[in-house]
């Protein structure tokens, strides 16, 4: 389980998040929701220490992150995070190098599920073809935690569909996922968990399934009664 | 297999919905082997956490049944198939009471109609 | 110790095209330059022997005889020299700008890599001196290569043969060389010592910049001057008094302490920064 415990954090003046608190938890989906510059994006940040955080808490299974936790929770930026004059292979060996947790059969099988070439310059690929090459990176490291900011954001129909894909997959499957997401409709169906946030606060955190049986309603209808009330 | 989902009712009692009518259509027989949870999860894009608990409801409900590591099947059990028959007509009819009672429908006419484009239906199907 | 071999190596593959170029660049205009030296000297012996009826002797006399040190006051010879240490002070900045600027996300990768962070940090210095003793070794090697072509191009009467070391001794036009290549060991651990530490000083202010931003400039530039203070206390303190108080030995032996001290502040607050400060 990842524990987030009031997290806050200032950018100079300005407080980008302001006492933020929600779990995820081990086999589930769990989404960040909210309009853009509401501060998901340096949740996820917090969470794996590439930014700190002004105070509040963060347990990985309940214990503060460490080098080694970076063979346990991988992070996907929304921008892929390899040179961009590498080919895919190269970027595939660099990882190999580094993370133990590196599954090379499961990255093959990411070359082939999202039809990369590994041959290819990152600096070659279309919009959507880098997402993928990102994913892959992300993917095929055997973790228990997946965090990825906008998988879905600027990049086609047809690549979208392939990453949601992904979710449905056992790639992802009993594994922890978080993701952030300002467009919902992609993914309605496939997540348990939604954290609303405006504000640099959550305003809501329910379970997608619960909220549909006891109220009727949909995580859009939700979106609305917070955003509009 | 694709099934449009509605966003407001719970995407597992869609599913549940959905294996049912296929039951009840004959599409399923009875005894027959189903998909595993995780190849469910796939073809439905679902979260293979709401086909588990789909799986689970139609196994409490003896829809389904599983014998140790085997694949799940649907049941053998021809009185669930009639029960379920009648649940779903009964449901359906429910329904269409409901829905034509404000309108104060003489029966005879409402049958006659009912027949007529059922049939109508059913051509356009062939 | 694994994954910071393999950081090391990485950097070295990412700057090693212009540091091949800068090492080709080298090559090429020192050689040049000695050719050019040495046919400008014959030309001008020819003429003096032929045109001007001189003796050989009377030559030597007039135009002093022909060594290396002839060499060093083109400037084709200095240029490179200055051209490759001018790119590597550069680089010792955009070695780790170059992760966060553009749309290069590379940091992310780097600090999320199952090892200490330090080993970045440390991996980004060490890349800096190999490539840097790799450029004066490879000028070792290029005045020996010099010294044959003179001796092919120049008779033996009118040369003088200079080792290294001699002829490092009184390079002087080109100050360049003297820098790069001290003439003994100690003077060697001396220049690169400090060169080190200034890098690690830099490295330090780096990411006092990437940790605070705006803020982080005037904390890296004040703990820069901090780390200088510190490090040259004893010539400041003998300066203002006017009196030296220390024998030289006693002086080294100090320098070495504050060196040790001013390293190794430098390492501990660059590993609190990058573990607990710097953001992506």
């Amino acid at each position: 389980m990842i524990e987030v415990k009031n997290v806050t954090k200032k950018f100079g003046r300005k407080k980008v998040l302001q006492g933020v608190s929600f779990t995820a938890n081990k086999g589930e989906i769990t989404c960040l929701i909210g309009v853009n510059g509401v501060g998901k994006t340096t949740i996820l940040n917090g969470i794996v220490n590439l930014t700190p955080m002004s105070s509040g808490e963060i347990l990985i299974d309940g214990e503060k992150l460490t080098k080694e936790t970076y063979e346990k929770v991988a992070f996907i930026p929304d921008a892929i995070t390899m040179l961009p004059h590498m080919r895919i292979e190269e970027a595939m060996q660099f990882m190999q190098d580094f993370y133990n947790s590196w599954n090379n059969e499961r990255a093959e099988e990411l070359l082939q599920f999202f039809k990369l070439k590994k041959e290819d310059r990152i600096s070659s690929l279309s919009k959507g073809n880098v997402a993928k090459a990102n994913l892959l990176l992300g993917l095929a490291l055997d973790v228990d935690y997946l965090l990825m900011d906008e998988p879905f954001s600027g990049i086609d129909i047809f690549s979208r569909e392939q990453i949601a894909d992904v979710f449905t997959s056992h790639l992802v499957e009993d594994r922890g996922v978080i993701i952030t997401t300002h467009e919902i409709n992609d993914i309605e169906h496939i997540i348990d968990k939604v954290v609303l946030l405006d504000d640099g606060i959550v305003f809501k955190e329910f379970e997608t399934e619960e909220m549909r049986e006891v109220e009727g309603k949909s995580v859009v209808d939700v979106m609305r009664e917070v955003y509009r009330g | 297999m694709k099934i449009t989902f509605n966003k407001r009712d719970p995407v597992y009692v869609q599913v549940v919905q959905h294996f049912k009518e296929q039951i009840v259509s004959g599409k399923y027989e009875l005894g027959q082997e189903i998909p595993s949870r995780r190849e469910l999860a796939n073809q439905l894009k679902i979260n293979p956490n709401t086909a588990q608990r789909a799986y689970k409801e139609m196994e409490e409900a003896g829809l389904i049944f599983t014998e140790g590591n085997n694949p799940s099947r649907i049941t053998k059990d021809e009185q669930v198939l009639r029960d379920l028959r009648t649940e779903l007509i009964e449901g359906a009819v429910d329904r269409l009471i409901a829905a034509v009672e404000p309108v104060n429908i003489p029966i005879d006419e409402l049958i006659g109609l009912i027949q007529e484009k059922y049939e109508e239906q059913r051509r356009g199907q062939v | 110790m694994n994954n910071y071999l393999k950081l090391v190596n990485f950097e070295l593959g990412r700057f090693i095209k212009i540091y091949f170029i800068l090492a080709g660049i080298t090559i090429a205009s020192q050689l040049i330059a000695t050719v050019l030296v040495a046919n400008n000297y014959m030309k001008l012996f020819n003429e003096e022997i032929y045109t001007n009826g001189m003796t050989t002797e009377q030559f030597v006399e007039t135009h002093g005889e022909f060594s290396l040190l002839h060499v060093q006051y083109s400037q084709l010879f200095d240029f490179p020299i200055i051209f490759a240490a001018a790119t590597l002070i550069i680089y010792s900045f955009f070695i780790w700008y170059r992760d966060w600027l553009g749309k290069n996300t590379f940091i992310y990768r780097l600090l999320m890599l199952p090892t200490a962070r330090i080993n970045i940090y440390l991996a980004k210095a060490s890349a800096i001196f190999l490539m840097v003793l790799g450029l004066v070794a490879l000028q070792v090697i290029l005045l020996n290569v010099e010294s044959n072509i003179l001796k092919w191009m120049v008779p033996a009467n009118l040369r003088v043969d200079l080792g290294i070391m001699e002829f490092i001794g009184n390079a002087v036009g080109g100050f360049s060389v003297g820098l790069i290549i001290p003439t003994s060991f100690i003077e060697f651990l001396i220049h690169y010592g400090v060169g080190f530490m200034v890098v690690f000083i830099l490295f330090t202010a780096i990411l006092f910049e990437r940790s605070y931003r705006f803020k982080g400039i005037a904390y890296g530039i004040g703990y820069a001057i901090i780390a200088f203070v510190v490090f040259f206390a004893p010539f400041v303190v003998e300066m203002i008094l006017g009196k030296s108080y220390l024998y030289p030995i006693e002086l080294f032996i100090l320098e070495v302490l504050l060196w040790v001290v001013v390293t190794g502040v430098s390492i501990w607050v660059s590993n609190y920064l990058l573990n607990k400060k710097v953001t992506v």
